[in-house]
C-alpha cells in the first residue's frame, strides 16, 4: 500500500508531473529560486511579472507587513510588492535556462504591458525564450504605474484587447489572471476568452488594508508615513479564491481550464480547489510563511489522499464539489437538526453557555454546580457557534432531529414586559 | 501521562488534535536540531512539518518507516534527554514541543484509521534469523524484511517483545499498545517463533548451516546481577526481573499477596528500580523503601521516574550499602543490613563514589526485598555463541557501526553488545546490523560456509 500517487495533470496542453506551482511573485522572481523549487518537486512556475525596460520599477520600502489578528502567526500578508523590477534581458535569460535544464517542468511567463505594443513585444520575446505559456496579469491591485493591473482587469474591454494583442503575436497558451476586486469575476473571463484566452488562473491579491498603525495612523506596511490600499494574501483568503474558482468553473459559457490561487498551504486546501473546478495550484503566500518545502506534504497528503480514496488522477477530483455547489434557495428546509453535546469529555469551561447566550438560541442552562451545559433541544437553532468555541474536537457535533421535531419560538417579549412598555 | 493506580492500562495519549495543537507551538527549525537528537535516526523535524501541513499519512510514514517501534519509543523514550532537549523552543515559555507525545499519537492514529505506511522491496530468496525478539531484534527484522529477505526471530519467551514486554510494567506499556506494533511487524512478513530458545552448544552458528544468509544476536540480559553471589535461598527476596516478570505474565495476583500490607525494600536506582518500587506500591505494599548507596542525583533513572516515585510515596533511603540479609523464623527475609556511606572521588562511571563509614551498621527490618541492581548475559551465552568474542563480562563484542561480531556472517546488538542501555539504542543496533547484513548478502560472495 501507499506507493506513490501518479500525480500528474494536463492544463492547456502541457502535462505537469504535478498540480503543484509557484505563484507569480516574489518567490519566482529568478531561474536560481525556480530551480530550488524544481528540486523540491514543485510542478512548475508562474515567473514573476515581466515588463518591458521602457519605465524603470522602483519597489516601495517596506514591501510587505503581515496581518496577525490578536497575535496569531501566518494568517496573511499585506504587500504593495510589483512586477519584476529586473532587466527584461535577465528574465528572459532565465527561462531559456529553465527550459533548458527543466523540459518537464510547465515555466509559464506572467507578463504586464503599459502599453498594447508592450504587451505584443512581451508575449513574442517570452515565447522565443521557450516560455510554455504566458500568464497575462491584468490584475495586480497595487500598480504603481498608472493605468496597469487591476485597473485593466476591471475594464473588459481592454481585458479581451491585450489578450488578443498577445495571441496574434505568440502561439503559445494564453492564461488570463483575474482580479477578485470586481463583483463578477466570469464577465472579465468571458472576455479574456473572447480575446483568446486558453485558461484562466484566479484569484490574484484581495485589495485590503489589514492594518492601521495605531500610533501613526499609517496603514501598513508603512511607506515612510504612506499606506495604501494594496494586495492582500493568504491563509485568510481562501474562501474568497475558492468562491472565484467554483463560479468560473461553473460557468458553461467559459469552458476553460483554471489555475487556482488563495491561500493554499496544504494540500487539503490543494484538494479544495481541485474539488471546485482548478486543475494546477499556484501558491506564493505558503511559501513566504514556511518556504518551498511546503510542497513535501501537499505531494504526499495528496497522493495518501488519492490512494486511499482510490482515485486514479488529480483530474478525476477535478470540479468534483461543483454539483453539490447550489444556490440557497434550494436547499431542504424540511430537514432540521440540533447540536449534540458529548458531556463525557466536557472540561467545563462555559464558553458554549456564554455564546448561546450572547449569539445563539438560549438553547443552554448552565450547571454551576457540576460546571457542565445543559441543552434544551427544542430552543437550539443548529446555528453550531457553541461548537467554534469548545475547545474539545468532536464535542459537540451536529445531528438531524426526526421530522416530528418543532423548533420553539424564539423567546418574545413577556407579559410582563409587554405591559410595562404599555404603561 | 497521569499516573493511576491500576497496575495495567497506560495512561492515554494525545488525541490527533491535540498532537496539531502540539505541531503549531513548533518553530519548523531550518536543520532542525530536535532531529539530530536520536541515536535511532527519528526524525521530528520532518514528521512535525508533516503534522503542521496536515499531511497525517506522512509523519506517520516518516515515523515507522524509520523506526518499527515507533509507538513504543514515543511511549518509552526519555525524549527530555534526547529530541526533546535539543528542541529551539526549550527556553521558550511553554517549553521543548512534546515530541514523544506527538510521535505516539501519530502511530496510534495510523493504527485507528488502519493506515500502514510500511513498503516492502521486491522479495528475495534469502533467509536471514534473529535470536531475540526484543528492540533489537525487532528492528533489525523489520529493517531485512524492508529490504525483501525472509526473517524468522527466534523468541526464548512465551511472547514477543523482550523487556518492552516482561522488563516494564503494564502501566508504563500496555501488551495491546505492544501487539498492535508487532503487527506492523508481522504486515512485513516477519515470522516470529516464540518459546523456541536458541541454545546448546553453537546453537547460533548451527543457524547458519541450517539455510540463513546470516544470523543477528539480541538476546539480551536476562540474568539479575545478585547483591550476594550466590543468592542465599530466602523467601522473600526477589529480583526485579523475577518480579516485573511476574507481573507481566499474570501472576499479579500471587506476586501481590507476598506484597499487600508488607515492608518491601527495592535496592538500586536505576528505571528498573522505579518500576519495581512502584508497582510494589501499587500492589498495596505499606511501606516502599528505594535504597540506594549514592545520593539522588546520581542515580541514574529518569528525574521524571524519579520525582514520580517520590511523589507516590516512596520512601528514598539514599546512601545506604546493602550488605547482607537477615533470616527470621523459617529462614524467611526479616531485615536488610546497611551501612551508611558517603561519597568518595569520582569513579569510572562518571559518578561520585560511595565510600562506607566503618561503625554504621544497622538493621532495616522488612518482608520482601526486589534487587534491582543489573543483569547480565545469560551463563549459558558462552555455549550457544562459542565462537563469538566476548567481553569478560559475558557481553558480546560487536562493530558499533555495523554489528559485526568475530565470527563471519554473525551479528549482533542491544543489550547484550551494550549492557542495560536505551530501547532507542537497540533500535539503532538493530537498523545498523540490517543495513550490514543487507550490504554482506547483496555482495553475494556467500560462497563459504
Amino acid at each position: 500500500m501507499a506507493k506513490p500517487m501518479d500525480l500528474s495533470v494536463d492544463f492547456c496542453g502541457f502535462r505537469l508531473i504535478n498540480p503543484f506551482m509557484l505563484s507569480s511573485s516574489p518567490v519566482s522572481n529568478s531561474a536560481e529560486m525556480c530551480e530550488r523549487a524544481f528540486e523540491a518537486g514543485w510542478g512548475g512556475v508562474a515567473y514573476k511579472t515581466i515588463v518591458s525596460d521602457r519605465l524603470p520599477i522602483i519597489h516601495p520600502s517596506p514591501r510587505m507587513a503581515a496581518y496577525q489578528p490578536s497575535g496569531k502567526r501566518q494568517v496573511g500578508v499585506q504587500n504593495v510588492e510589483q512586477t519584476s523590477d529586473r532587466g527584461l534581458k535577465a528574465n528572459l535569460l532565465d527561462i531559456m535556462y529553465l527550459k533548458k535544464h527543466w523540459p518537464d517542468r510547465l515555466v509559464m511567463a506572467s507578463i504586464m504591458g503599459f502599453s498594447n505594443q508592450e504587451w505584443a513585444d512581451l508575449s513574442k520575446a517570452c515565447a522565443d525564450a521557450g516560455a510554455d505559456m504566458l500568464e497575462i496579469n491584468v490584475s495586480c491591485p497595487h500598480m504603481t504605474v498608472e493605468g496597469s493591473g487591476a485597473k485593466v482587469g476591471q475594464v473588459q474591454d481592454l481585458v479581451q484587447k491585450f489578450t488578443e494583442t498577445c495571441r496574434k503575436s505568440c502561439s503559445i497558451p494564453l492564461v488570463a489572471k483575474m482580479t477578485p476586486n470586481i463583483t463578477d469575476i466570469t464577465v472579465p473571463a468571458l472576455y479574456a476568452k473572447k480575446g483568446g484566452a486558453d485558461g484562466i488562473a484566479a484569484i490574484n491579491s484581495v485589495a485590503g488594508l489589514s492594518g492601521i498603525g495605531t500610533d501613526t495612523w499609517v496603514p501598513q506596511p508603512n511607506v515612510f508615513g504612506k499606506g495604501a490600499v494594496s494586495g492582500f494574501t493568504g491563509p485568510a483568503i481562501k474562501p474568497i479564491g475558492l468562491k472565484f474558482v467554483a463560479e468560473l468553473a461553473k460557468c458553461k459559457e467559459l469552458g476553460l481550464p483554471i489555475s487556482g490561487i488563495g491561500g493554499i498551504e496544504t494540500w487539503v486546501d490543494a484538494l479544495e480547489y481541485l474539488l471546485v473546478g482548478a486543475s494546477t495550484l499556484q501558491v506564493t503566500t505558503g511559501i513566504i510563511h514556511y518556504g518551498q518545502g511546503i510542497v513535501e506534504s501537499m505531494i504526499e497528503g495528496l497522493s495518501d489522499y488519492m490512494a486511499q480514496r482510490k482515485v486514479k488522477r488529480v483530474r478525476d477530483l477535478v470540479g468534483k464539489a461543483l454539483p453539490n455547489l447550489h444556490e440557497t434557495g434550494e436547499f431542504d428546509l424540511t430537514r432540521q437538526g440540533v447540536a449534540q453535546y458529548d458531556l463525557d469529555r466536557c472540561i467545563g469551561c462555559g464558553q458554549c453557555y456564554t455564546v448561546c447566550k450572547d449569539a445563539g438560541g438560549w438553547a443552554l442552562e448552565w450547571d454551576a454546580q457540576k460546571r457542565r451545559p445543559i441543552l434544551d433541544e427544542k430552543k437550539c437553532l443548529s446555528c453550531m457557534v457553541c461548537s467554534f468555541a469548545c475547545p474539545v474536537d468532536g464535542l459537540i457535533t451536529f445531528k438531524e432531529m426526526p421530522k416530528t421535531y418543532r423548533r420553539a419560538d424564539t423567546v418574545t417579549l413577556g407579559e410582563e414586559m409587554a405591559g410595562q412598555l404599555k404603561g | 501521562m497521569k499516573k493511576t493506580n491500576a497496575l495495567t492500562g497506560m495512561g492515554k495519549g494525545f488525541e490527533l488534535g491535540e498532537a496539531l495543537a502540539e505541531a503549531n507551538r513548533c518553530l519548523l527549525c531550518h536543520d532542525a536540531p530536535c532531529s539530530k537528537g536520536c541515536p535511532g535516526g527519528t526524525d521530528p523535524g520532518t514528521f512535525i512539518k508533516k503534522l503542521r501541513f496536515l499531511n497525517v499519512t506522512g509523519a506517520i510514514r516518516t515515523i515507522k518507516q524509520n523506526n518499527i517501534l515507533g509507538g513504543a519509543c514515543g511511549v518509552l523514550c526519555p525524549t527530555s534527554q534526547l529530541c526533546e532537549k535539543e528542541c529551539s523552543a526549550v527556553g521558550l515559555p511553554g517549553g521543548a514541543i512534546r515530541i514523544g507525545k506527538i510521535q505516539r499519537a501519530l502511530v496510534e492514529h495510523g493504527w485507528e484509521t488502519g493506515f500502514n505506511p510500511l513498503e516492502k522491496s521486491a522479495p528475495r530468496k534469502e533467509k536471514i534469523a534473529v535470536v531475540g525478539s526484543g528492540p533489537a531484534g525487532l528492528s533489525c527484522a523489520a529493517e531485512l524484511a524492508k529490504a525483501g529477505f525472509k526473517v524468522t526471530v527466534y523468541e526464548a519467551k512465551k511472547k514477543a517483545g523482550g523487556v518492552l514486554r516482561y522488563g516494564v510494567p503494564a502501566y508504563r506499556f500496555d501488551p495491546s499498545f505492544l501487539e498492535r506494533e508487532l503487527k506492523d511487524l508481522e504486515s512485513l512478513g516477519v515470522k516470529i517463533q516464540c518459546a523456541t530458545p536458541i541454545r546448546g552448544k553453537g546453537a547460533a552458528e548451527k543457524l547458519l548451516t541450517k539455510g540463513f544468509a546470516a544470523v543477528f544476536l539480541a538476546p539480551g540480559l536476562w540474568e539479575a546481577i545478585r547483591l550476594k553471589e550466590p543468592a542465599p535461598p530466602m523467601p522473600g527476596l526477589f529480583t526485579a526481573t523475577e518480579f516485573l516478570s511476574a507481573l507481566r505474565e499474570g501472576k499479579s495476583e500471587q506476586i501481590g499477596k507476598s506484597v499487600k500490607g508488607k515492608r518491601v525494600a527495592v535496592i538500586g536506582g536505576g528505571s528498573v528500580a522505579m518500576d519495581s518500587a512502584e508497582s510494589a506500591l501499587k500492589l498495596g505494599a505499606r511501606d516502599v523503601y528505594l535504597i540506594y548507596r549514592r545520593s539522588y542525583t546520581q542515580m541514574p533513572a529518569e528525574e521524571d521516574e524519579k520525582q514520580d516515585a517520590l511523589r507516590i510515596g516512596i520512601h528514598f533511603l539514599l546512601l545506604n550499602q546493602p550488605v547482607d540479609y537477615v533470616a527470621g523464623p523459617r529462614g524467611r527475609l526479616r531485615a536488610v543490613k546497611l551501612v551508611r556511606t558517603e561519597l568518595g572521588d569520582i569513579d569510572a562511571s562518571g559518578r561520585r563514589r560511595p565510600v562506607e563509614v566503618p561503625g554504621t551498621e544497622w538493621e532495616l527490618p522488612v518482608d520482601v526485598v526486589i534487587e534491582a541492581i543489573g543483569a547480565k548475559p545469560a551463563a549459558d551465552t558462552e555455549m550457544w555463541v562459542a565462537s563469538v568474542k566476548r567481553t569478560t563480562g559475558g557481553l558480546i563484542v560487536a562493530d558499533p557501526k555495523t554489528g559485526a561480531t568475530s565470527a563471519k556472517r554473525i551479528y549482533a546488538g542491544g543489550d547484550i553488545v551494550r549492557g542495560p542501555a536505551l530501547i532507542i539504542e537497540a533500535v539503532k543496533d538493530g537498523k545498523a546490523a540490517a543495513d550490514a547484513i543487507r550490504r554482506q548478502v547483496g555482495k553475494k560472495e556467500v560462497s563459504h560456509g
